[in-house]
């Protein structure tokens, strides 16, 4: 930080002030300078003493520090400004004045005669304080000092914050932030235990409460100082690495919320107890049948927990699992039922909603918040079920090992498979119906992408090709990498081959996806085109029906002569999404929410469309949006605000105007018929609450055919085709 | 864009300092001279963060305080008060008026800019 500058200002500012105060002070008749002097001349060496702490001048601050104390009394009237006291002030000032010159100068020694002013100065200023003996001066200790060379350790954090919190400008959530800095908070658990009525919420008061699990190198003294600012406003509890056991159970008694959440917030929060539990629950299993221990019995035995604490925390555990299973760690079930099981919890949730029309249309509170916790459930039922079709990805990948050797052998390559990711989770359907179009693509990738090995010892690379396959997770969907480090896509081959298709006009500038974009058109053969190497053509166009069968898109990354990549981004279930519902005329859509970023309004002059005014200026970024009501032909006039709503598709935004936002809601999707296989735009149904039917918006598809607008550059068969959206 | 801090001191130098520090961490600063000042810049523009000054003239730091707690705009915005260890009464009158937060003056950048991080990071 350089502050040489600053420093002038300084200077320059100190100088002025002490000219002020030195003004005041001559001013002053015979009783004594009046009330706007005495503050003129206080905050002088006030202003003088905070600035000079920043700039750490601990000289002039100890100095003023004095002065600042023996003018607040005289200001409190404590003092009279007698001659005396007149004369001393203007010492002290003319003083000041040659230690900011000194600074001025860069001098940053003292001469001893001016120490000894300094000190007799000082001294005299004491005399003026009485019997209340000058506070220690200059900058206090660091609060936030930095972490000392420690090791990271587990702390427990328990904070209630108080109703009035919000109103005084304090963020519950800037605090957890801020602990994020001095450590890594490993698991929150939010208590919503002192949420009252609907009816009788201020939403203008905070009633959350928070357990954190936080590892950190910092001392108590530095985790509670994080919460300084609201300490009169919450209760916090700070428990250390060293804390026994008896202090959680302490902790849990003291809680508000209390009762039998002890083995909640023990598993949960996993500060002590994850392990505890963990190893207590081990020694259970391994005991007979008939002579299990309870989890308590266990841990008070080891002496994890007293036995007080528990008994509470137990109840209601022994009550709920009391005879688990201890046979087996898995079971079996015959995909079929856990099918008709998500049907079920399809219609659930639909019936659920439509409980919750009625509670909101007849306005009646208790009946909303039934319905509100009953959807809570809902939801947890429905994650769970989804969890249990979920499957990890590793056994087909490694399917693909077969496949590898097999085809490699064939075409005399030799390449290795890296896999990774494999335990990415996603649903058993998807994992079947994707085998397919990525069995192609690693078929493609070894025929096509990888050379042979003359072609790469010539290229410089080593004679074994690699091949990736790779999962994870973005932002509810799941990607699935498929990459060579062969030759890459041939632009300038595939572009030539557009053109003598038609599918691409001559001398159309195309960015590089949508280049190759072009080889998943249909009998667009890619033996030619891509490479020279004749092989069997697999055919592009299945592998994008398949995965776009499955709500799904493919992008290719490409450098020539280092490899490609092809990315098939999947949603991560089939069945049950969070949706955001969204009016269009009498229609209502949705989308589903995992992709939704913001809702914004649509500026008046954007309300009638025309070539090039389909974009708008989101905080000064270019934002292409689609008119709905013109891709859906919606009836009726449109509102007259309609609305944004901002979607990211694979990192790019895109805007949905609609006529109106509903609010989100939980979608069973229902796939369309085979008579609307064909509609683009749309990528299945759902029924509502109130018994209608929605759509469900097919982003990718809106976005490509953005893409395309903006390209402007396919010819027109090729836009009719996917002209979606533009 | 970062998030708007207001910083109203009557001191220049001060101000600089902070401003320095605030915008090497992130963050967008506005400079205000008094409590006067810091309300006509206060106008409808959405700020993160207000540090003030007890002691200025024009208008001091309290009634700023409380002129801003009843702008609706402005009423769920934190406030850092900057106190010297003899005003613990300013200290308090100030909490009480809604500045919730303080830094003791006389205080270093760093001091300055962990208050902040507390209650809004860049």
């Amino acid at each position: 930080m350089n502050l040489d500058e600053a420093l002038d200002t300084f200077i320059i500012e100190a100088r002025e002030l002490l000219q002020a105060m030195e003004d005041a002070l001559l001013g002053a008749g015979r009783e004594g300078p009046d009330n706007d002097a005495v503050n003129a001349i206080f905050r002088a060496a006030h202003t003088i003493k905070g600035s000079a702490g920043l700039f750490g001048l601990d000289g002039i601050v100890a100095f003023t520090h004095v002065l600042e104390s023996v003018l607040d009394r005289a200001r409190g009237g404590d003092l009279a400004f007698d001659s005396d006291l007149i004369s001393l002030l203007l010492a002290c000032g003319d003083h000041l004045r040659i230690l900011v010159d000194r600074v001025s100068s860069g001098d940053a020694g003292t001469d001893e005669a001016e120490r000894q002013l300094g000190a007799e100065l000082v001294a005299k200023l004491g005399r003026y304080m009485g019997a209340t003996a000058v506070t220690h001066p200059a900058v206090r200790p660091e609060a936030a000092s930095a972490p000392k060379e420690a090791a990271e350790r587990p702390w427990h954090i328990s904070v209630r914050f108080g109703p009035n919190v919000l109103r005084n400008g304090m963020d519950p959530l800037s605090f957890l932030n801020y602990l994020q800095t001095i450590g890594r908070i490993m698991r929150v658990e939010i208590l919503t235990d002192g949420m009252p009525d609907v009816a009788t919420m201020d939403p203008e008061s905070c009633y959350l409460g928070f357990e954190l699990a936080l590892v950190t190198k910092a001392e108590r003294a530095q985790i509670e100082s994080v919460f300084e600012f609201v300490r009169d406003d919450c209760e916090l509890r700070v428990l250390s690495p060293e804390s026994t056991p008896a202090d959680y159970a302490d902790l849990i008694r003291a809680l508000p919320e209390d009762d039998l959440r002890l083995g909640e917030i023990l598993v949960r929060c996993g500060t002590l107890t994850q392990d505890v539990l963990a190893h207590a629950l081990g020694t259970q299993a391994m005991e007979p049948i008939g002579h299990a221990r309870t989890i308590g019995e266990i841990l008070v035995q080891e002496g994890a927990v007293d036995q007080g604490a528990v008994d509470a925390g137990l109840e209601r555990q022994r009550q709920t699992r009391d005879r688990k299973g201890q046979e087996s760690q898995t079971v079996r079930v015959d995909a079929q039922k856990l099918d008709l099981l998500i049907d079920l919890v399809g219609e659930l949730v639909i019936a659920g909603s439509a409980v919750g029309v009625i509670g909101q249309k007849h306005k009646m509170a208790a009946l909303t918040e039934a319905v509100s916790t009953l959807s809570r459930l809902v939801e947890g039922v429905r994650d769970r079920a989804l969890q249990l079709r979920m499957v990890q990805i590793g056994a087909t990948f490694n399917r693909f090992k077969r496949v590898v050797h097999d085809v490699s052998q064939e075409l005399g390559k030799d390449i290795e498979l890296v896999i990774s990711g494999e335990e990415t989770e996603l649903d058993k359907t998807v994992v079947e119906q994707i085998a397919d179009p990525l069995t192609h693509l690693v078929r493609n990738a070894i025929d096509h992408g990888i050379e042979s090995a003359d072609a790469r010892q010539a290229a410089g690379k080593p004679v074994r090709g690699t091949l990736r396959l790779n999962a994870f997770h973005d932002s509810g969907s799941i990607v699935i990498e498929v990459s060579d480090d062969g030759g890459g896509l041939r632009r300038d081959r595939i572009l030539a081959k557009a053109v003598e298709r038609g599918l691409v006009n001559p001398g159309a500038t195309l960015s590089d996806s949508e280049v190759y974009g072009l080889i998943f058109e249909p009998g667009f053969s890619t033996a030619a085109a891509v490479t020279n190497l004749s092989g069997r053509g697999v055919g592009m166009d299945v592998v994008k029906r398949n995965v776009t069968a499955l709500r799904g898109t493919i992008e290719i990354d490409s450098k020539e002569g280092q490899g490609s990549r092809f990315s098939v981004r999947l949603p991560l279930t089939l069945a049950i999404i969070d949706g955001f519902l969204v009016r269009l005329g009498n229609a209502t859509f949705v989308v589903p929410l995992d992709i939704v970023d913001e809702c914004v309004e649509l500026p008046p002059e954007n309300a009638v469309g025309g070539a090039g005014r389909d974009y708008v200026n989101l905080r000064g970024q270019v934002l292409p949006f689609v008119r709905l009501r013109e891709v859906f032909s919606a009836d009726g006039e449109p509102a007259k605000r309609q609305n944004i709503v901002v979607v990211k598709h694979a990192n790019r935004r895109l805007g949905l105007v609609v006529d109106e936002l509903l609010g989100e809601a939980q979608t069973v999707i229902k796939p369309l018929g085979r008579l609307f296989q064909g509609l683009s735009g749309i990528s299945g149904s759902t029924i509502l609450g109130d018994g209608r039917v929605a759509l469900i918006v097919d982003v990718p598809a809106l976005a490509q055919g953005v893409e395309v607008r903006e390209s402007g550059a396919l010819s027109t068969g090729r836009r009719a085709d996917m002209a979606t959206a533009a | 864009m970062g998030k708007t801090i207001v910083i109203v001191d009557d001191s220049a130098s001060l101000r600089q300092v902070v401003s320095i520090a605030l915008k090497g961490a992130g963050y967008d600063v506005v400079e205000a001279v008094d409590g006067k000042d810091a309300l006509t810049k206060l106008d409808g523009r959405k700020v993160h963060l207000i540090i003030s000054d007890v002691n200025m003239p024009n208008m001091d730091g309290i009634t700023m305080v409380k002129e801003v707690k009843k702008n609706p705009n402005y009423k769920f915005t934190p406030i850092i008060m900057l106190t010297t260890e003899a005003e613990e009464s300013k200290k308090r009158e100030g909490q009480e008026a809604g500045a919730k937060a303080w830094v003791v003056k006389p205080f270093k950048p760093d001091q300055m800019l962990a208050a902040v991080g507390k209650l809004v990071l860049p």
